[in-house]
C-alpha cells in the first residue's frame, strides 16, 4: 500500500499543526492573548458538534444549553460531591450525552425547522430552570470553582496548562470526529442529510443514527462545558442563554458548512478575535454582530473557506476568457471537511 | 377554588393566548406558504407596541387609531426586511435562520439603545370591570380577547373568501404550479410576510395597555410561539388557534399555582405532546 502524496500532505500539515500548538505559549506571553487563544478552542469544540448534527441535516440551537449541563454538572460535582476534577471531566461529558439521550430521543424523530424550534426552546427554557433553583446557584451562579488538582508536577497556575489541556481535549474531539466522519457512521449520516428518503431505503435506520449524532454532540459540548467552568471558576445562568448558541451557529456558517472540522475553527477564531481585537462596546455588539450575519448569510453563504473556491473558479473563468493555454482546474466540489 | 377566580384565571388566560394566536398565525403563514422561518417576528411585535405606545400616550391619538398606525408602520418595515433580506433565502432554513436571528438581534439591541431599558404603560382605553353576574372581568382584557377574535375571523375570511387568500392557499400547495397558473408568487410572498408583519404588529398594540412596553419583550412572545407551533403543529392556522388558547391557559393557571415553576409545566406539557403526535396535535409527521 503506497502512500498517496495527498496523504503525505495531510500528515505534514498536522505536524506542522502539532508543533505550532504546542509551542504557542513561548511566544504568547500576554495572559489576554492566551485567554482568547483558549477561549477559541473551547468554541472550535462547540462548532464542531454543531456540525457533527449539520453533517446529519439537522440544525441545532441547544449547543450552548448542553455546554451549560456540562459546566453546571461538573462544577456541582466538584463542589457539593467533592470529586476530583479529572472524574467529573469524563463524568459531565456522560450526564451531558444523558440529557442529550432523553430529549433527543422525543425531538430527534423530525428533522427539519421543528427540530430548530425545539432546541431554540430547549436552549431558552434551561437557563430560566437553572436561574428559579437555588441548588443550582439560582442567577446569582455559581463562584468559586476550584481549578483543576494538580497531577504529579503538572499544576493549573496561570494560563498555559490549561491551554494544553483544552487543546488536548480539543484535539481528541477532532480526532474522533475525524474517525467518524471517515466510518460507516459517517457516511450514513451524509446519506441522511443528501437524500433521508433514499438513505432509510437503503436500510439506514435514521431515528437510530439522528440521536446517535445529537448524543455525541451533547456530551463534546458537555466536555467544553466542564474545561470552562474550571477555567473560568464561576458560572452564572445568563452564560449559556440563546445567544451563546447563535454564536455557535454564527462559528459554523462564519467558517462554511461544508467544512466540518475546519470550518468552525476558523469561524470560531474570527468570532472570538474580532470583537475583541476591534474594542466593540458591548452595547452595540449584538447590532454589529447580527449585520455581520445577514450580510454573510446574503453574500457569503458558504462560509469564509468557500472564498478560496470562488477565487479559484473566478481565476478560471478570467483564465478562460483570456485563452490562456494554461489554465488551472477547476475546483471540485468540496463535500467533506 | 370559586367559579370567579376560574371565570378570571379564564379571561387571563384567553387574553394572553389569542395574542399569541395573532403572532404565531402570522409564522405559520410564512412557513406555510413563504417557506422561511422569521425569528424576528417577536421584534416586529416589540416595535409594534413601541409605535402604538408613542402614538397614543405622546401624540394622544386614538388607541384603536394609533394601532392601525403601528400596522402599517411596521408593515412598511416589513416589506424592507423581505425585499433586502428575505427574498433572497426563500426555502433554505439554515440561511433564513441566520439572517433572521441577526435582524432580531439588530432591532432589538437598536430599540434598546434608542428607547432605554424602563418600562412604559399605556393607559387602558376602556378602564374599570365588566361585570357578569358575581364575576368581574378587566375590561381591558375582554376588549384584547374581542379584538383578537374578530381579527382571526377577518383572517379567516381573508384566506378563504378572497382571491388573494385563494392565491395563498394555491401557493402554499405547490409554488410551481400555482405560478403556472398566472399567479405572481413573489408578490404573494410579499403580500403574506407583510401581513405576518402587520398581525404581529396589531399583537402588540393590543398588548401594550396589559403588559408594560419593553425592548424584549419580543423575546418572550418568540418562546411562548414558538411553544404553540410545537402544541398545534406547523401546517394549519386551526392548529394554531388551539395552540395558542392550549399554552395562554396553561400560563395563566400554571402562573397562579405554580408560579415560575408554570414553564417547566409547560415544558413537560410540550414534551408529553410530542411523544404521542411528533408533530403537534393538529400537524403531520413527516
Amino acid at each position: 500500500m503506497s502512500i498517496t502524496r495527498a496523504t503525505k500532505k495531510r500528515v505534514l500539515g498536522l505536524g506542522v499543526l502539532f508543533v505550532v500548538l504546542a509551542l504557542l505559549p513561548t511566544v504568547v506571553k500576554s495572559p489576554y492573548y492566551m485567554h482568547l487563544v483558549i477561549m477559541t478552542c473551547d468554541n472550535i469544540i462547540l462548532g464542531l458538534s454543531f456540525s457533527l448534527l449539520y453533517s446529519t441535516g439537522l440544525l441545532t440551537m441547544a449547543a450552548g444549553a448542553f455546554w451549560g449541563i456540562g459546566a453546571y454538572t461538573s462544577a456541582l460535582l466538584v463542589m457539593k460531591a467533592g470529586l476530583s476534577f479529572w472524574i467529573a471531566l469524563p463524568l459531565s461529558g456522560v450526564c451531558a450525552a444523558l440529557v442529550g439521550l432523553g430529549i433527543g430521543s422525543i425531538i430527534a424523530r423530525i428533522p427539519g425547522i421543528a427540530f430548530l424550534i425545539q432546541t431554540m426552546i430547549i436552549s431558552l427554557i434551561i437557563p430560566e430552570v437553572v436561574g428559579y433553583s437555588d441548588f443550582l446557584g439560582s442567577w446569582g451562579g455559581l463562584l468559586g470553582i476550584p481549578g483543576p488538582s494538580s497531577i504529579g508536577p503538572l499544576r493549573f497556575i496561570g494560563k498555559t496548562p490549561y491551554y494544553y489541556l483544552i487543546v488536548v481535549l480539543l484535539m481528541l474531539n477532532v480526532l474522533a470526529f475525524v474517525a467518524l466522519y471517515s466510518s460507516r457512521v459517517g457516511r450514513a449520516w451524509r446519506s441522511i442529510r443528501v437524500n433521508a428518503q433514499l438513505a432509510e431505503t437503503l436500510g439506514i435506520n435514521l431515528h437510530w443514527y439522528r440521536l446517535l449524532a445529537f448524543i455525541i454532540s451533547s456530551a463534546s459540548a458537555g466536555l467544553a462545558g466542564s474545561f470552562y467552568a474550571h477555567y473560568f471558576q464561576a458560572l452564572e445562568p445568563g452564560m449559556f442563554t440563546a445567544f451563546k448558541s447563535i454564536n455557535v451557529q454564527i462559528f459554523a456558517i462564519l467558517g462554511g458548512l461544508n467544512y466540518y472540522i475546519v470550518g468552525p475553527a476558523v469561524g470560531a477564531a474570527i468570532m472570538t478575535f474580532v470583537p475583541e481585537l476591534l474594542r466593540v462596546g458591548r452595547e452595540i455588539e449584538p447590532v454589529i454582530t447580527g449585520a455581520v450575519l445577514i450580510l454573510l448569510v446574503i453574500f457569503l453563504p458558504g462560509g469564509v473557506l468557500s472564498l478560496r473556491e470562488r477565487l479559484g473558479s473566478f481565476s478560471w473563468r478570467l483564465a478562460k476568457r483570456a485563452g490562456s493555454d494554461e489554465v488551472p482546474a477547476e475546483p471540485g466540489l468540496h463535500t467533506g471537511d | 377554588m370559586t367559579v370567579e377566580l376560574v371565570v378570571q384565571l379564564l379571561v387571563n388566560g384567553l387574553s394572553i393566548g389569542m395574542i399569541y394566536v395573532l403572532v404565531a398565525s402570522g409564522l405559520i403563514l410564512l412557513l406555510g406558504v413563504v417557506r422561511i422561518f422569521n425569528f424576528a417576528h417577536g421584534e416586529y411585535y416589540m416595535l409594534g407596541a413601541f409605535v402604538t405606545y408613542g402614538m397614543c400616550q405622546l401624540l394622544h391619538v386614538n388607541f384603536f387609531l394609533s394601532i392601525a398606525i403601528a400596522m402599517v408602520a411596521i408593515s412598511v418595515l416589513g416589506i424592507f426586511s423581505y425585499r433586502l433580506i428575505f427574498q433572497h433565502m426563500r426555502g433554505d432554513i439554515l440561511l433564513c435562520t441566520g439572517a433572521s436571528i441577526g435582524l432580531s438581534m439588530m432591532l432589538q439591541r437598536g430599540a434598546l439603545l434608542g428607547f432605554g431599558t424602563q418600562q412604559r404603560g399605556l393607559h387602558p382605553p376602556v378602564s374599570g370591570s365588566l361585570a357578569i353576574g358575581p364575576v368581574d372581568l378587566p375590561s381591558e382584557k375582554v376588549v384584547a380577547i374581542i379584538l383578537c377574535i374578530a381579527i382571526m375571523a377577518g383572517l379567516y375570511v381573508l384566506l378563504m373568501r378572497t382571491k388573494v387568500g385563494k392565491a395563498m392557499r394555491a401557493v402554499k400547495v405547490d409554488n410551481e404550479v400555482a405560478s403556472l397558473q398566472g399567479i405572481n408568487t413573489n408578490r404573494i410572498y410579499l403580500v403574506v410576510f407583510t401581513t405576518g408583519c402587520a398581525l404581529a404588529a396589531m399583537a402588540g398594540g393590543i398588548i401594550a395597555p396589559v403588559f408594560s412596553v419593553t425592548p424584549t419583550m419580543g423575546n418572550v412572545i418568540l418562546l411562548k410561539c414558538l411553544m404553540v407551533l410545537m402544541v398545534g403543529g406547523m401546517e394549519s392556522m386551526i392548529g394554531g388557534v388551539i395552540g395558542g388558547v392550549v399554552v395562554g391557559l396553561i400560563t395563566s393557571f400554571g402562573t397562579f399555582y405554580l408560579g415560575a415553576l408554570s414553564e417547566v409545566l409547560l415544558f413537560a406539557v410540550i414534551g408529553v405532546i410530542l411523544v404521542f403526535k411528533p408533530g403537534g396535535l393538529f400537524g403531520e409527521a413527516h
